[in-house]
């Protein structure tokens, strides 16, 4: 259990602003990588939820170790780990126990990863279709296609949400670093039936006006796909646009979290006086 | 041009070759997952027949599969015989020398594949198995070309431990290295000279496929 003097929940703002709202999916991370001690428990009341801080505040930390990617050996500089998980309904999700007993490949989640990691070797068509392919979501015509949308259908749409159409027979090291990027966030939005969409500064690389153009596509795809999404950036104007819950982070703790505008309301300040 | 020679030295370095993908891919795979004392002694062992004389290796082979050991004992309840100079024998013993060829370039090119493309691949719903099908092994097809190439080319090549494991039994062990080594004793040199450029030939086709793999790779970088 986390040491109630050191653990870092989220302050009262946002609770205090929709005191009824359950959340959508709860966590609570203890972990110490290298010199950074992550001590914190999330609440993800909105949709879209941003976590925002400086480098090295543990931001790509936490989506790694809510992927169950961090190492648990105490010799690679981790000493504990633990991660709870609860969805809305407050029953405990399949995974609510020490995350390093569950594998990354049966958390169900959608990831995009800081650097767009593609698959060199496939498609961009292919690299889409991987969550799919990996899940062996069957062809249309089977019984459950019905349910989750066949392989094709979710490949496409995702391929469409990205304006991927004529990059679909290309290789990765055929692609610009936005499309790359681009690519890399179709394959997040490809995952059928995610608990949760963690996207890791998904916008590094694409030009603004384009951004402007995915943003709603994106926020409109998490609701079809049914599953909260917890994004990480440093970019103020990001966050703002976004007009998404926002947790700011430093040196692994929550300092606070609410709207965007509250939140960031001294960054927006800031910029407004650059801009005038 | 001794044929019986030749057909069962290319039986030889086939088997060989076939048997030691399919032994050398878990090895390497597992050498190349992680660190600690058990994987470094594994890969110091798989090794050891590159420093090894090929003498040395078969002297072993020869007692260890003989009767003197459980294992050799063992073997022989099984298939009735001893193994040693028997193509069994050989075969054996061709695979303990050619594993470095197999192993090395196989943990190599696991060992090098981007820890955060595997990572990716885990999250987005791929168990171990699809990743090493679907990730792992697709990045990692040249290498498995290189190795098969370098067993094949080695267990052509090999003399000391064919020698002492098999002997010298025409169309059962004798291969085309020991063919040569036959015809230069009996003083027929050009027999010896059209065995040995066959070899030459073979080798240097072999290296050949290997680096010309290793360009294209490097000009597709």
């Amino acid at each position: 259990m986390p040491d109630p003097r050191t653990s870092s929940s989220p302050p009262s703002r946002a609770a205090a602003e929709s005191p009824q709202q359950l959340p959508l999916f709860q966590l609570r991370l203890q972990t110490r990588v290298g010199a950074l001690h992550l001590d914190l428990e999330l609440s993800l009341t909105s949709r879209w939820t941003v976590i925002f801080g400086p480098s090295g505040s543990g931001k790509s930390t936490i989506l790694r170790a809510i992927c169950g990617l961090l190492s648990q050996k105490p010799r690679s500089g981790i000493f504990s780990n633990f991660l709870a998980a609860r969805g809305g309904s407050g029953a405990p999700l399949e995974w609510d126990r020490p995350h390093h007993r569950v594998a990354p490949h049966r958390r169900q989640l959608a990831y995009a990863p800081q650097g767009a990691v593609l698959f060199p070797h496939m498609s961009v068509r292919e690299n889409i279709s991987f969550p799919c392919a990996a899940r062996r979501i069957p062809s249309p015509g089977l019984r459950a296609a019905q349910q989750t949308g066949s392989s094709e259908e979710i490949v496409d749409q995702a391929i469409q949400c990205f304006q991927l159409e004529a990059l679909v027979q290309r290789k990765p090291g055929d692609l610009s670093g936005g499309e790359r990027q681009r690519v890399n966030l179709a394959r997040a939005f490809a995952v059928p039936h995610p608990r949760l969409i963690l996207l890791d500064e998904p916008f590094t690389g694409i030009d603004r006006a384009l951004r402007g153009a995915l943003l709603p596509r994106m926020q409109e795809r998490a609701v079809q796909l049914g599953a909260p999404v917890l994004s990480v950036t440093h970019d103020v104007e990001e966050a703002l646009m976004l007009g998404a819950e926002v947790i700011r982070l430093e040196q692994g703790r929550i300092l606070d979290q609410g709207a965007a505008s509250l939140v960031l309301a001294e960054e927006r300040a800031r910029m407004l006086r650059i801009l005038l | 041009m001794d044929f019986a020679a030749l057909g069962l030295t290319l039986r030889l370095a086939s088997l060989t070759t076939l048997l030691l993908l399919l032994l050398a891919t878990p090895l390497a795979a597992w050498i190349a997952s992680g660190r600690g004392a058990a994987r470094r002694m594994t890969q110091a062992a798989v090794a050891l027949p590159l420093v090894l004389p090929p003498t040395v290796l078969g002297f072993y082979l020869l007692v260890g599969l003989g009767p003197a050991t459980a294992l050799g004992r063992t073997l022989i309840a099984l298939l009735g015989h001893p193994v040693a100079f028997t193509f069994s024998g050989l075969l054996i013993g061709s695979m303990i020398y050619s594993l470095p060829f197999a192993v090395q370039p196989l943990v190599v090119a696991f060992s090098s594949i981007d820890r955060p493309t595997v990572e990716v691949a885990q999250v987005l719903g791929a168990d171990p198995w699809t990743v090493f099908r679907r990730v792992t092994l697709p990045l990692s097809r040249a290498s498995f070309m290189t190795a098969a190439v370098l067993c094949f080319a080695h267990t052509v090549g090999e003399f000391g431990v064919v020698l002492m494991v098999g002997g010298d039994i025409p169309g059962v062990t004798r291969t085309l290295s020991i063919a040569i080594f036959d015809q230069v004793q009996e003083l027929r040199y050009t027999d010896a000279n059209l065995t040995a450029a066959a070899l030459a030939g073979l080798s240097f086709l072999a290296l050949l496929v290997v680096y010309g793999r290793g360009n294209r790779r490097a000009e597709l970088a």
